[in-house]
């Protein structure tokens, strides 16, 4: 078990809407996880709790103190007083010097390395600021639409090297894109309204690492199961 | 922006000069009340100098004040900045003394310290303080949460880096604020003045009000223009130089 919760009932603070009402739920990792759902079902909430970044709910969340949880989400930017190559090599590790090199070819980015962030694209932004949380010590990363503006093409260019290159890490990936959960995830985690119990429902998904091609049916099952449970 | 700042000014001081000769003109007043271009050009040419020494004491006080109260302000922001009881008392103190006008304490300060400059410099910081360090708290304790999101989450965000993200992303804003600022700094000490100073061209204007000598205190108004507008063009330079430099 890397983070399970129990019981999890919340409330948005000066709202009278309840969000959760007991959720249990849990991540085993390591591999690559999903957290899927319509929008306003509490995915970012829950993520954020996950990541110890929204306290006042009641139930627990249990996980080992030694766990490095990182969330990340894709409206985030870097410092704009140097470009991204400065701000990247900053804020790497001593020892992530190949890993940033490898990244940054493998994510399309190198490009990016002489400019400042404000000059990217969209797409592009995202890129770097996964970039360098990759490059963190961290035992699960939280990925809230990190993807977004990214084209499918690089965005499963992405997704099978971050399961090559971190395959003992466990990831959250929270996106609406039905195809790419079914096809890339293990565990995925179908959350919906509070209102239409059970609040949450996980699904295998056909963990697809590149090696091989994906068995359409199997993926199409899984879709459905996804599209029933949400 | 040098021209751009004396082209307005000098167009409002001319349609000021022009509106004030037509009252004279239409209401057909003496030139006691109102003194004759010619008069206002002859006194010039006899009090430019020594108006000008005064304007110059005047704007290096302003300047002073000016410097003391952004270095005030940005050590009271700094600390304001706290989510801690200290940070919030500074804040409302802040809120709170800043309502209160200023120049009515002025008379106290002189008092208590003299007619010289350290009665000046005081009444300039001070009117120039509290606005400032509303705007620098105002800033400093809004989170840029999409830039600091990082550091904070991997254990980087010191105090020096937040306050660095959250002074470069509103750069513009300060600068602004800071030229604003100048202003009143101005003011402050041209007010000093007024009250009981023995120096500056505020109590200049003094002597020429109590002798009714328009003439004069248009002069004054004249040189203290220009120069004001000359120390916000230095700030503005000064601010667009810093913007440049970090935004390259």
């Amino acid at each position: 078990m890397l983070i399970e919760c129990h019981d999890l009932n919340y409330q948005y603070p000066s709202s009278s809407t309840q969000v959760f009402q007991q959720l249990s739920c849990r991540i085993s990792g390591p591999g690559f996880h999903a957290l899927f759902g319509p929008s306003g079902v509490g995915k970012t909430t829950l993520a954020k709790m996950f990541a110890g970044l929204v306290k006042g709910f009641s139930g627990e969340i249990n996980t080992d103190p030694k766990v490095r949880v990182l969330y990340t989400y894709n409206l985030e930017r870097l410092p704009g007083w140097s470009v991204v190559g400065e701000h990247l090599t900053e804020i790497s590790p001593p020892d992530t010097t190949k890993h940033l090199k490898n990244l940054t070819e493998s994510f399309g980015i190198e490009e990016c390395l002489k400019n400042r962030f404000s000059r990217l694209s969209l797409g592009q932004q995202n890129r770097t600021n996964l970039t360098r949380y990759l490059l963190q010590d961290f035992d699960l990363l939280i990925m809230d639409e990190s993807l977004a503006n990214v084209d499918e093409a690089t965005r499963e260019t992405i997704i099978l090297k971050m399961k090559r290159m971190f395959s003992q890490k466990t990831f959250l990936y929270i996106s609406h894109n039905v195809i790419e959960v079914a096809k890339f995830c293990k565990d995925i985690l179908v959350l919906r309204d509070v209102q239409k119990p059970p609040q949450i429902t996980v699904i295998k998904g056909q963990d697809h690492t590149g090696e091989h091609a994906p068995d359409r049916q199997a993926l199409e099952q899984t879709m459905l199961e996804i599209v029933h449970a949400s | 922006m040098l021209h751009r700042r004396i082209y307005q000014f000098l167009i409002v001081y001319a349609l000021g000069i022009c509106m004030l000769f037509l009252v004279k003109f239409a209401l057909n007043l003496s030139d006691y009340v109102i003194p004759s271009p010619m008069e206002v050009w002859t006194t010039a040419r006899q009090v430019f100098l020594r108006y000008l020494v005064n304007v110059m004491d005047t704007l290096a006080v302003a300047v002073i004040g000016h410097i003391l109260s952004i270095f005030m302000a940005t050590v009271v922001g700094i600390i304001g900045r706290l989510t801690s009881g200290v940070g919030s008392l500074i804040k409302i103190a802040a809120f709170n003394i800043q309502a209160y006008p200023i120049v009515a304490v002025a008379p106290i300060i002189f008092i208590l310290l003299g007619d010289g400059p350290a009665s000046r410099l005081l009444i300039a910081s001070m009117i120039c303080y509290f606005p400032l360090l509303l705007s620098v708290l105002g800033v400093l304790t809004e989170p840029v949460s999409d830039i600091e999101h990082f550091y904070r989450v991997t254990g980087r965000l010191t105090w020096q880096l937040e306050v660095k993200i959250r002074v470069f992303e509103n750069i513009a804003k300060l600068t602004t604020v800071v030229s604003g600022s100048a202003t009143l700094a101005m003011v402050g000490t041209i007010v000093a003045e007024f009250i009981a100073a023995d120096a500056g061209i505020g109590y200049t204007i003094r002597i020429a009000l109590y002798q009714s000598d328009l003439a004069k205190i248009l002069v004054a108004l004249f040189l203290i223009g220009i120069w004001t507008s000359l120390y916000l063009v230095c700030l503005e330079w000064l601010g667009h130089l810093i913007q440049k430099k970090w935004q390259r």
